[in-house]
């Protein structure tokens, strides 16, 4: 026979027996795929995160098509968007997603906080925290070793001047760092409104705290005086702000010795905020 | 016995396919991270690598060696090869759901993966320059070689582990440091040069 | 792809700002492989480039015909197919490039540069500009092929194109020349590690390394906030208020602020 016609017979046999044996194999063996689930899923971000509370992106979608969950706005990094489409493929309502972003609470940097050791072993917050509860003298702060940078699926944490800082134009407040933060020192900010919030997180007593950092609460309680609506209170040596009451007036900064209570006002890196 | 032991661990150790054959090496590199991941990926390689080399085989052969049509041997074993991970993905997804969502997803990477459709052409080229290297030396050699991308996989897994908490310079931080731990463990491998053919020689 | 870009555009990006081997990282088993000596380099970037070519031109020709669901597949056979014929043109004019590349030459097939670039951008764009998209692929996967296997051949062998009569060079008129012996004058030996699989990786790294570092110098033109004015504490910062500022900035340049300045953040 002609080899030629020899080499194409061959070559479109095996690519039909292949072709056909796939056909027929997906045909009979085909899984019912749930449609609505891949479309949800198709809408996510795809980072897997967890910020929702599922399994990542596929759990999540999984569980608002067969009716487990009804909201729809639990998705933090697709935000707005995200909710829409689901709810335009669930039917179900949209959610309000109100844009936040991780921050920091400290300002242990190293012009402020004092070092009670060298820690010279494996450069990470969760072992060093386990030495006497990390280099700094302050047990409650920024470890500043980056464990949250790294873990951070956006990219939006850097260290200065030893201690983690979050950008809120890349933060898609996923949580992710909050998580992995071994001081649970960041926490959830709305970024569309200016409050006050306490940087600092030392709950010992105003003269030990004066020892540790420059700039941590000592618990004088000028705030609580200064406070029009009674946002700020002190609890454990600490001041805590309740986000309700505070209307970002900026008294209790004036207020403050150390300057621990601050006025963050994020609205301007909404329009950095890419999608 | 001694023939097939010896083919094994030659392909384990001394032409290791990542470390020194460089066959495998994306897969080597993206799905290293970590340990399961790293071991899901190469169980899935071992067994598509010992299933293409059963089917071209006998394809090569009956079909192609007896009408002189060697040249056809790439396309060929790049649509069979195709062909099998599909109906493998196909299988799993129906009947062994659990060992499909373990292994699924690396599935469709292996077709484009270099250590499948290199295993197979080494196959070839080991026969013709010895006859005797039959269908069951055929097998051994890629069950040999998935082990060895096996080893290797597992053994780099580690040491990323490693790797993730130490201070790096920023320009190196990522592939290129990466890298430079791959070289170091394949001078490690260099040191297997010769030591079959001392066992078994 | 949506918006237009010029074919020089398309062209130069696969050169140094996309380059195949060391932004993209695709195609690593080859360049690992082939990079021992330059003229082994040389063959294998023209092979590429000439499969890069001619499959990104076909498949941008068939890209309306073939179902989106067989595509992958249906890329593979195409590239098969011209594997297969630069397989055989090898081996006729270049035998001695067939016998270095061994397997690695019927391994362009699922060289993930040629995938990839067909799944990226042929099956998306014009036959025009996915042909000059192939060129510039395959120039910037030859460049980085060279780049690894000067270093490797001058390293470990001490010589470099060493053996270019009997390449693919002769066929472009070079057969007096047969490569320098660089190392042949000097009193050191060639570190032979470097032509070993180790010295490959250690390459590679090295030179990815300094891909890296050119690209941050250059910076990305994408506006983004850094340093101070991505933090939102930066109005009470102690460093700022303290006048230490212009020190943390030569420290650590990440904290410059490009986008916006910092008296703006501070109202």
């Amino acid at each position: 026979m002609n080899p030629i016609l020899l080499a194409v017979i061959i070559v479109s046999a095996i690519g039909l027996i292949a072709g056909l044996g796939l056909a027929i194999a997906s045909k009979v063996m085909a899984v019912p795929v749930d449609e609505k689930a891949e479309k949800i899923r198709e809408c996510l971000p795809g980072a897997n995160c967890g910020a929702c509370g599922f399994s990542g992106c596929d759990g999540y979608a999984e569980a608002l098509s067969k009716g487990e969950t009804t909201n729809t706005a639990l998705c933090n990094p697709g935000g707005k968007d995200a909710a829409k489409a689901i709810a335009e493929i669930t039917g179900l309502a949209a959610g309000e997603v109100i844009p936040k972003t991780a921050v920091v609470l400290c300002q242990g940097n190293k012009h402020n906080a004092e070092d009670k050791l060298i820690y010279s072993g494996i450069k990470s917050c969760a072992m060093a925290s386990q030495v006497f509860g990390g280099p700094k003298a302050c047990i409650y702060g920024c470890v500043g070793f980056g464990d949250c940078v790294k873990a951070c699926p956006f990219d939006a944490i850097s260290l200065c001047d030893g201690i983690a800082r979050i950008n809120p134009a890349k933060c898609h407040s996923c949580g992710v760092c909050i998580n992995t933060c071994p001081k649970g020192i960041i926490k959830m900010l709305p970024v569309t409104e200016v409050k006050a919030a306490v940087l600092c997180n030392n709950h010992e007593k105003g003269a030990v705290t004066r020892k540790q950092c420059k700039a941590g609460c000592i618990g004088c309680m000028k705030c609580v005086k200064t406070c029009e609506v009674g946002a700020v209170s002190i609890n454990n040596f600490c001041a805590e702000v309740d986000y309700e009451k505070c209307i970002g007036c900026g008294q209790c900064h004036e207020a403050c010795p150390v300057k621990s209570i601050d006025i963050l006002d994020m609205t301007h890196f909404m329009e950095y905020r890419s999608e | 016995m001694k023939y097939y032991l010896a083919i094994i661990l030659t392909a384990i150790l001394t032409e290791n396919f990542v470390l020194s054959k460089f066959l495998g090496i994306c897969p080597f590199l993206g799905v290293s991270k970590k340990l399961n991941t790293a071991a899901g990926m190469s169980l899935a390689v071992i067994f598509v690598m010992a299933m293409a080399t059963a089917v071209t085989y006998p394809i090569n052969k009956y079909l192609l060696e007896k009408n002189g049509l060697e040249y056809l041997q790439t396309i060929v074993f790049i649509l069979v090869i195709a062909a099998l991970v599909q109906l493998v993905e196909i299988i799993l997804k129906k009947y062994i759901p659990s060992l499909y969502s373990a292994l699924g997803i690396y599935l469709p990477l292996i077709t484009t993966n270099c250590a499948v459709l290199g295993v197979v052409l080494l196959n070839v080229e080991k026969r013709a320059a010895d006859p005797a290297f039959g269908f069951g030396a055929s097998m051994f050699n890629s069950i040999g070689a998935g082990c060895g991308f096996m080893l290797a996989m597992v053994m780099f897994a580690g040491v990323r582990s490693k790797l993730e908490s130490n201070d790096i310079p920023k320009f190196l931080q990522g592939l290129p440091i990466t890298l430079i731990a791959a070289s170091l463990v394949s001078v490690s491998f260099l040191g297997f040069g010769g030591i079959v053919d001392n066992i078994f020689g | 792809m949506a918006e237009k870009r010029s074919l020089g555009k398309e062209f130069s990006k696969g050169l140094l700002i996309e380059n195949p081997v060391l932004r993209l990282v695709l195609g690593t088993c080859p360049t690992l492989a082939t990079s021992t000596s330059m003229v082994n380099a040389l063959g294998m970037g023209i092979s590429v480039l000439i499969v890069l070519v001619c499959s990104n031109t076909v498949i941008s020709l068939l890209r309306k015909v073939i179902p989106s669901k067989v595509r992958i597949p249906a890329y593979i056979v195409v590239i098969a197919s011209f594997v297969t014929m630069v397989q055989m043109l090898v081996k006729a004019f270049v035998p001695t490039l067939n016998e270095a590349l061994g397997v690695f030459l019927p391994l362009i097939v699922v060289n993930c540069i040629i995938l990839g670039r067909a799944e990226a951008f042929a099956g998306k764009n014009s036959v025009i500009a996915s042909a000059v998209d192939g060129v510039g692929m395959g120039i910037g996967f030859t460049m980085a092929l060279l780049c690894m296997s000067t270093i490797r051949e001058l390293f470990g062998n001490g010589t470099l194109l060493d053996g270019a009569s009997t390449s693919i060079l002769a066929l472009f008129g070079v057969t007096k020349f047969n490569g320098v012996d660089v190392f042949a004058h000097l009193p050191i030996e060639p570190a032979l590690i470097f032509i070993l699989a180790p010295g490959g990786f250690f390459t590679f790294g090295l030179l990815m390394a300094f891909a890296n570092k050119i690209a941050e110098s250059k910076g990305k033109s994408k506006a983004e906030l850094r340093g101070c004015a991505s933090c939102p504490m930066a109005a009470s910062c102690s460093l700022l208020l303290s006048g230490e500022k212009e020190d943390v900035l030569s420290k650590n340049p990440r904290a410059a602020v490009p986008a916006i300045n910092s008296e703006e953040v501070a109202k």
